[in-house]
């Protein structure tokens, strides 16, 4: 290795120092630009291989960040907020710590975005991919010190990129013509996820409760229907999925907490006071009683507000804005559950979940479409009482309720639990399904190899770098889990090139090359795609780059 | 790959384990501090607020939450103390003290090289196991059993400040939950209808459980009016007996002297009407509540409330306008038009009776009272005070566990060690390091008993060999009897906690455990 990266723990951007050569050599450029004079003063510029130089010690700074977290013997992180608070997260998703750590460094950025780019695409697979690119990255600094020009590299690479996906194009299989076998797929690629993260003791449970959510969705796109609440208290086993909607928020004093077969009115309307928005407005009176005339005035107009909404036929009224005494008096009276302070989010849900529209006037009850459900009653989950919603119009809709020992646990549950969701939403709208465990890798680095022995010239070289560096993927996830990582690959390599048709992959829990099939290790194709093309497309961008040009900063106070 | 790379990973992980130990270093400092108020000879902790507040308390979630931790992991044990008081509300000390033992296990399992992982899966499912076994020596409780329940929650009260006084506390907090408690829906029981009012001044031994309501707010008298009412008609309303005030800004315009006067007058006909209409409803005691827009109730509104004869109690919060409702059996009234005696709730005898220093306001005798529950507590000081209120509430939760899941276990250690006990045996029927694991998980359970004795100035390691003998010999009850510094059979002794509360300390343990495991760097961010 040219390049030593150490890290240094207390180094606040967290990126690779250079080994002392390189940092000379980059003094110098640094000097000459400057001197040249044509940049601002302050400014940088780094140029050609001190420019490569810095994206590769960046880039594989942040792939060995992350490259921990890899595979279900992954390790997590604890994310500590410098600013105030000084909050905690604690996590294993690749995402969500590229997301939040401070990068200093153009390339390391690049790598922190196709991590997002892969959480927005597919929801999983943010940390492969951004170990895939790193390796790539490694590879091709080795060449490029072995003088193989930068574009040679990145045709070698494109080729092998094509010629892998047309090999995972051809080894994915469709189950989805046999529900039930499409169910048990769903399953596998539900646990796969799950098998990295907080959950995989309890993942059995988990993968259930992800693929019954989605089940319900019935392909249609659209996780909002799923809602995920969180509770402290008890374990995460007991965890459940409700068949109905759940709002954390209290039903008004005096006022029914049961009601069959509701008529539900959503509204954003201002229940306290309407008051004439402009601003200095005011009544000029010459005595007491006018004042207090005007503010019988005001109330008659509330009451004539409420009338209004109760004439819709409603028995449920739930308000985004806060519900006043007055009010909330009056639909106690004419027998109306009336919620107040449902937030923004919850209020999209709801309308879409009970079927209604949000409503802010009252003028045309005819026209006003409601929200309807079975039942609506209190329930209680640990020390608080919450609203449930059962028997909704949007029979897909259904809630998560996560419970377990501490908000932390919570919080990477829900993350987890969403990784999930987004993988088996992918897997329902694409049925292709791989299986996992580095098997993919192993089987498409075979045939950039073979193509590499077929290829004449320099872009051989780099084919078989793309099939090393695939091959780092199954090595990462035997390294985290303590085993014999060169041992388990080469086993591995050797059993697919005895039996084209092999099915062996990395068994992390035995700690030897094992049945994927029999194991049940399945991953999404989509996601394992995502992670092939995203991975070369990143390192193509930042092997092309032979020039960094650092703006001066902007000068403050 | 060239040897040098099997340096640099050499020292990646060597820096991982730096994380992992300094991890557990300091959540088993966190542990130790807590440590010593376990059990009933356990030592109170004072916590000195940076505002110059003291806090003295036996209560583990209390003096963590207190006790202000920077260092992350840290921060899980005290996160874990509290969804521990969340799902039991006891053993919050406990459940901190057993993370930090198996913690201590932990570190002793990395430095034989175990990975991680491996740690983490056996752990999950000795606790699992620990729940199964815990869930066989239990014993069934009736709800009916009023004497059973007392005894739980005596031995939720030996350990603490007030423990002498739990003859009195205990039964108290059995038949406020009973009172509360919805036969039909034993699901639904919620804390937060028992109203805790402490007041300070008389000793412990004064407090009661009221069989009505009690206000911590005085009787509004300034104007001389009532404060004792007998065949009271209450209402709770929400509007205010003031000047009027429009939404819209106003101003009067007052052109000259005689205008002035008007306006007083006009005022006080304002008022006037309005306090008479409340007269006309029949109402003759008033609960006013709070109001942040205008005054809920001017002197002159209290002066003509006092000539009608009614008693008026203020400042009532907005969150507690649902408690009283239901007590009382009345509905919240948002204006004065609304005032229909339909609405009022009615009780034998409203009375500002004097406690100690202050004065509070106790209605009795309610028609229709809800499923609410009462309880005025005493004390000498506010420290007394404050840590009666968190055992009061320890014992609660204590009965409230048994209403959830209806069994009992014996106290005093006794199950840690059965558990310890049963574990280890199981453990040599698994394999490899799965066993190991498991061992030294059993282990770590001992540390219960451990401590127990140790604060009670017991010799440790005579009680814990002691009692392993007898668990061993079948003995299932054997526990430790820190009053007579014995071993005795818990059971005989009264001294029985419901099994939600041991099981739920041991799993959330593991779960904080593993998480602080699986651990391997902590990134500065944003």
């Amino acid at each position: 290795m040219a390049v030593s990266c150490r890290r240094l723990a207390n180094n606040r951007t967290y990126l690779a120092s250079l080994a002392a050569h390189d940092i000379c050599r980059l003094t110098r450029a640094l000097q000459m630009s400057q001197q040249s004079g044509i940049l601002q003063q302050g400014a940088t510029e780094e140029r050609g291989e001190n420019a490569r130089m810095a994206s590769f010690v960046g880039a594989v700074a942040v792939a060995d960040l992350v490259k921990s977290t890899l595979g279900p013997k992954g390790m997590d992180k604890i994310l500590q907020s410098m600013g105030r608070g000084q909050e905690v997260t604690i996590t294993n998703d690749g995402a969500t710590i590229l997301k939040s750590i401070y990068v200093d460094n153009p390339a390391a950025k690049v790598l922190v975005d196709i991590s997002k780019v892969q959480d927005d695409e597919v929801g999983d697979g943010t940390t492969s991919v951004v170990v895939f690119a790193g390796e790539l990255l490694r590879e091709a600094e080795l060449l490029v010190n072995q003088k193989v020009h930068p574009m040679t590299i990145i045709a070698g690479y494109r080729e092998a990129c094509d010629c892998a996906r047309s090999v995972l194009e051809s080894i994915a299989f469709n189950h989805q013509s046999d529900p039930a076998l499409f169910r048990k797929d769903l399953l596998n690629i539900a646990k796969t996820t799950l098998s990295s993260k907080i959950l995989t003791v309890d993942k059995e449970h988990f993968a259930n409760l992800a693929v019954d959510a989605i089940l319900r969705l019935k392909g249609n796109g659209s996780l909002e229907a799923i809602h995920v609440i969180k509770k402290t208290g008890g374990t995460l086993q007991e965890s459940f999925l409700d068949e109905g909607f759940i709002l954390d928020k209290k039903i008004g004093v005096g006022q029914p907490k049961r009601i069959e077969d509701a008529r539900i009115l959503v509204a954003n309307t201002p229940m306290d006071t309407d008051k004439i928005k402009i601003y200095g407005a005011r009544v000029r009176v010459d005595s007491m009683a006018k004042v207090a005339d005007i503010e019988a005035a005001e109330k008659e107009k509330m009451r004539e507000k409420v009338r209004k909404i109760i004439d819709h036929g409603i028995n449920c009224f739930i308000n985004r804005q806060l519900i006043y005494n007055l009010p909330e008096e009056m639909f106690a009276d004419a027998g109306v559950m009336a919620i107040e302070h449902a937030d923004f989010d919850g209020i999209e849900r709801l309308a879409l979940v009970l079927g209604g529209e949000i409503v802010s006037t009252f003028e045309n009850p005819e026209t006003v479409k409601l929200g309807s459900c079975k039942l609506i009653e209190e329930i209680m989950i640990g020390e608080d009482r919450l609203i449930h919603f059962s028997g909704v119009a949007l029979g897909e809709a259904c809630t998560i309720v996560l419970r377990g020992a501490s908000s932390h646990i919570l919080d990477e549950a829900e993350r987890s639990l969403h990784d999930a969701l987004c993988v088996l939403k992918e897997t329902v709208a694409d049925a292709r399904v791989v299986y996992g465990g580095g098997w993919p890798e192993i089987r498409m680095a075979k045939a950039v190899e073979e193509l590499a022995s077929r290829t004449p010239g320099k872009k051989a070289m780099a084919m078989e770098a793309f099939a090393r560096a695939l091959r780092t993927l199954p090595a990462t996830i035997c390294d985290n889990a303590g085993l014999d990582s060169a041992e388990i690959v080469a086993n591995l390599k050797a059993a697919h090139g005895a039996d084209a048709e092999s099915r062996m992959g990395v068994d992390v829990v035995r700690g030897e090359a094992g049945d994927m099939a029999e194991l049940g290790i399945y991953e999404s194709f989509r996601v394992r795609q995502q992670v092939l093309l995203s991975g070369t497309e990143a390192s193509e961008i930042i092997l092309r780059v032979d020039d960094i040009i650092k703006c001066a900063p902007r000068k403050r106070g | 790959m060239p040897p040098k790379q099997k340096n640099e990973l050499y020292k990646e992980s060597a820096r991982k384990k730096d994380v992992r130990t300094s991890n557990i270093e300091a959540a088993k400092a966190v542990a130790d501090a807590v440590r010593t108020s376990l059990g009933p000879r356990g030592m109170d902790k004072m916590v000195a607020s940076p505002n110059g507040e003291v806090i003295i308390t036996n209560d583990g979630a209390t003096i963590l939450q207190k006790m202000t931790v920077t260092q992350p992991a840290a921060k899980m044990l005290v996160e874990l103390s509290k969804s521990q008081d969340v799902v039991a509300g006891d053993g919050t000390t406990s459940v901190v003290v057993i993370c930090g033992a198996l913690l201590k296990k932990c570190q002793e399992l990395l430095e034989k090289g175990v990975h991680p992982t491996i740690i983490s899966d056996a752990f999950s499912k000795a606790s699992a196991k620990a729940c199964e076994v815990l869930e066989s020596i239990a014993i069934p409780v009736n709800m009916e059993d009023r004497e059973a329940l007392i005894r739980a929650a005596n031995t939720s009260l030996s350990s603490k400040v007030v423990s002498q006084y739990s003859s009195l506390l205990s039964p108290m907090a059995v038949d406020a939950v009973l009172k509360v408690m919805d036969p039909a829906r034993p699901a639904m029981l919620d804390l937060r209808d028992i109203k805790v009012v402490s007041k300070v001044g008389g000793t412990i031994d004064d407090s009661e459980m009221v069989d009505g309501m009690v206000f911590d707010q005085k009787a509004a008298k300034s104007a001389g009016g009532p404060t004792r009412m007998e065949d009271a008609k209450i209402a709770l309303i929400q509007f205010q007996i003031s000047p009027p005030k429009t939404d819209i800004e106003n101003n009067v315009i007052v052109s000259d002297y005689n205008q002035m006067d008007r306006v007083y007058k006009e005022e006080r006909n304002y008022i006037l009407s309005v306090v008479k209409k409340i007269k006309a409803s029949g109402c003759n005691v008033l609960l006013i509540q709070k109001s942040i827009l205008r005054d809920a109730v001017t002197d002159l509104a209290l002066h003509y409330l006092a000539k009608a004869k009614i008693m008026v109690v203020r400042d009532i919060e907005r969150d507690e306008i649902e408690l009283i409702s239901k007590t009382l059996g009345c509905l919240p009234i948002a204006h004065v038009d609304n005032m229909k005696p339909e609405k009022l709730g009615s009780a034998k005898l409203v009375e500002e009776v004097e406690v100690g220093k202050g004065r509070v306001v106790k209605i009795t005798g309610i028609e229709n009272k809800g499923r609410t529950a009462t309880v005025l507590l005493r004390g000498s000081n506010k420290m007394v005070l404050e840590e009666a209120d968190r055992s009061l509430h320890d014992a609660l939760c204590v009965i409230r566990c048994l209403v959830n899941k209806r069994f009992l276990i014996a106290g005093g250690s006794s199950p840690e060690v059965q558990v310890s006990m049963q574990l280890a045996h199981w453990s040599k029927t698994l394999q490899g390091m799965e066993s190991f694991c498991v061992r030294a998980f059993a282990e770590a359970l001992e540390v219960v008993p451990y401590t127990l004795s140790e604060n009670a100035g017991l010799n440790p390691i005579n009680i814990v060999t002691e009692l392993r003998r007898l668990h061993a010999a079948g003995e299932k009850y054997a526990g430790i009897n820190v009053k007579k510094g014995t071993i005795t059979n818990m059971l005989e002794e009264n001294v029985v906690q419901p099994l939600l509360i041991t099981t739920s300390a041991i799993t959330l343990a593991t779960e904080c455990v593993r998480m602080i495991l699986k651990i391997d760097d902590i990134v500065p961010t944003r």
